[in-house]
């Protein structure tokens, strides 16, 4: 098996990306291929994850505007056929929205503050 | 008795080395060996004289407090201004508006990029009218304002609120406020995408106000140099402050290139600073002194001032929305009131203090609330306003205070061997920096060895407070287009054009864009449209490739 591809995005143009950074370089010292997109529109973000066959699509989330951008991107994923790609999000989020991103078809969160090795754990078993 | 090394009796501590955040090691106790290089004229002297270590005013706050200024913006401007009303009958004593991205950005409300980005991050201000609404029924003319972040809209955003305040009848030259565009604040440390014209173009625009406010609104701080930003991304106080200077220093250069006949004595005493307030208590101090000096330094020997406003680095702290934390956010009130001290023992002349819920959502009333009672506590019942600079000749702190100063120094010259702030941050090399600090910080979380209680250390499993959440009206942009449809419907279309092709021939020919900038607020052409006419001369976005550089 190649190394794990990871598409590393933020929705629009919010530039809190100190947390996508991070986790960014901490995949790709983990030995990950990580596609670091920055600030993005759902519709590129889904356009990139089917072109470069990516593993892992991580989204760092800082404004207030997850809910809409993950709805979108959710429903792009789902019609282009990738929906089963691993959608994990990171950053602030609030809390009593969490069940609803995962019933949206976001698998994993990880909130400020996470252990960087459990989120490389969490991509590792969940990819395989 | 003399105290020296020698006295001191080995025991075993808590660690091997202590330092401090930015990793400056330091000693158990510190005595007068510690301090035997300063000269006390020289270094210190009193509050109010050169080298101003110790305060830029004679009396700090025995004359008058620091400026309680808290950020704040949501959702749109009607909703914003009760918002503001609430803070001042609270107490404020000044405001400072928080844009939304779509807006800073140079979108109006209608523009298919704004889509995602209206109300997010602060309230919508695209066009004179909705400064009208956020400052209906306030006293603008007894209150400062500060207009923050923004970068790319300087100085329509500044004109804006100008034009309001002309437009209430108050004097040009009386009204007082701040303009926080600091060219390179986003730049400096953040994706790079996000900036619609290259940082040169910005510093041209900004430059612009500086010159212009010099000569029409001498009491607007045209710029605040913000290294809060890069601290937040990142960097550590030695390299937060070198690089505050070293912005500051192309900025003068970039005025005093135009040769249209302006010295440092015109300009630079409106300059102002925004720093961070972090948590490493001692630090945050030395370092905050230790900056004065330095600028009190740089404009004397490099610059020559004399008039000893152009030496006085005025600076408003806003807390460490960065050391906030999502788990246990109650606890944020605590950090948060930590800095508000550290700030005011270090002689701040404006204040913003976080809100607990800020790791999770723009502050709701009830932590706006307490974030201005935090300041007023220490204002009024600890009576840390009673004297100048009370740490002043503590070993400890001037010899950190010392130490901070080298280190930044010897930062500065490294920014200037690669070009400068401005080509350092082009270059892409300081966001580099950035992003190695802030890695290290990360790693230092990690291991414990930095320690971050709730999330490190005294975890717990079931969040322990219950804290309500601020949300986003999600209304917000059809309701913002429909005001921006009716705009276009009262005003003058005729005039807009007019004003719009001076715009673009003053942007063109090199001249000042204020005073065109201004004629165009004023007959209530948008930010958008401002933005289209710089982005169709400055040409397009950076590439988002260069968004991150490792």
């Amino acid at each position: 098996m190649g190394k794990i591809r990871v598409l590393m995005a933020k929705p629009g143009y919010d530039s809190h990306f100190r947390g996508a950074v991070v986790v960014a370089t901490t995949l790709r010292n983990a030995g990950m291929e990580v596609i670091y997109l920055g600030g993005q529109q759902p519709s590129e973000v889904a356009n990139t994850a089917l072109q470069e066959d990516v593993d892992v699509i991580g989204i760092s989330t800082l404004s207030s505007t997850y809910m809409e951008y993950l709805t979108e991107l959710t429903s792009l994923l789902k019609n282009k056929g990738i929906a089963e790609k691993l959608l994990v999000v990171g950053g602030v989020v609030i809390p009593d929205d969490v069940p609803k991103l995962k019933e949206m078809g976001v698998d994993g969160y990880f909130p400020p503050g996470s252990d960087l090795v459990s989120i490389v754990d969490y991509v590792r078993n969940g990819v395989k | 008795m003399e105290a020296n090394k020698s006295n001191i009796v080995k025991r075993k501590e808590r660690k091997e080395v202590f330092t401090t955040s930015s990793g400056i090691p330091i000693k158990r106790i510190y005595t007068p060996e510690d301090v035997a290089d300063l000269d006390y004229n020289r270094d210190l002297g009193l509050s109010g004289e050169d080298p101003y270590t110790r305060g830029i005013y004679p009396t700090m706050y025995r004359g008058k407090l620091w400026t309680i200024r808290q950020f704040g913006g949501l959702n749109a401007a009607e909703a914003t201004n009760d918002r503001y009303k609430l803070m001042y009958q609270m107490g404020v004593t000044g405001f400072a508006i928080a844009i939304d991205d779509a807006s800073l950005l140079g979108f109006d409300p209608d523009s298919p990029e704004a889509e995602d980005e209206v109300g997010v991050g602060g309230v919508s201000v695209f066009s004179l009218k909705d400064m009208e609404d956020m400052f209906d029924g306030l006293p603008i003319d007894k209150i400062s304002t500060a207009v923050i972040q923004a970068i790319n809209t300087t100085c329509p955003h500044t004109a804006m609120y100008l034009a309001l305040a002309e437009n209430r009848g108050i004097d040009l030259r009386d009204v007082d406020g701040t303009t926080e565009g600091d060219p390179c604040s986003f730049g400096g440390c953040m994706d790079l995408k996000v900036n619609p014209a290259p940082v040169r173009q910005l510093m041209r625009l900004c430059g612009d106000l500086v010159e212009w406010c010099a000569i029409n609104a001498p009491k607007w701080h045209p710029v605040s140099f913000t290294s809060y930003n890069y601290r937040e991304a990142g960097v550590n106080a030695y390299q937060e402050i070198g690089g505050l200077v070293a912005s500051a220093v192309d900025l003068i250069e970039e005025v005093l290139s135009r040769d249209r006949g302006l010295t440092v004595d015109d300009f630079v005493p409106h300059y102002t600073f925004h720093l961070a307030s972090h948590n490493d208590f001692f630090e945050e101090i030395a370092k905050m002194r230790a900056a004065r000096r330095m600028w009190c330094k740089i404009m004397t020997e490099r610059y020559n001032a004399k008039d000893p406003r152009s030496k006085m680095l005025r600076f408003h702290i806003q807390t460490a929305g960065s050391s906030l934390t999502y788990q246990q956010p109650l606890n944020n009130a605590i950090r948060v009131a930590y800095q508000i001290l550290a700030a005011s023992l270090s002689g701040a002349q404006s204040m913003h203090a976080c809100s607990y819920d800020e790791a999770l959502c723009i502050p709701t009333e009830e932590s706006a609330l307490l974030s201005i009672r935090t300041q007023q506590i220490a204002q009024h019942e600890i009576n840390v306003t009673n004297v100048v600079d009370p740490l002043g000749g503590s070993y400890f702190v001037e010899s950190l205070t010392n130490e901070v100063e080298k280190k930044a120094w010897e930062y500065m010259e490294e920014i200037d061997k690669h070009g400068g702030f401005v080509e350092a941050v082009e270059s892409g090399w300081f966001r580099a920096e950035v992003e190695k600090a802030e890695m290290k910080r990360e790693d230092e979380v990690r291991s414990g060895e930095r320690e971050v209680v709730g999330v490190n250390c005294f975890k717990m499993t079931e969040e322990p407070y219950k804290v309500s959440f601020f949300r986003r009206d999600p209304q917000l942009v059809e309701k913002q287009r429909a005001k921006l449809q009716k705009l276009k419907e009262e005003r003058d279309d005729r005039e807009v054009e007019k004003a719009l092709e001076e715009l673009r021939q003053v942007t063109e020919s090199g001249e000042n864009v204020m005073p065109a900038v201004m004629k165009a607020l004023k007959v209530y052409t948008t930010i958008g449209e401002i933005s289209k006419v710089w982005k169709s001369i400055f040409g397009p976005i950076v590439p988002s490739g260069l968004a991150m550089t490792m």
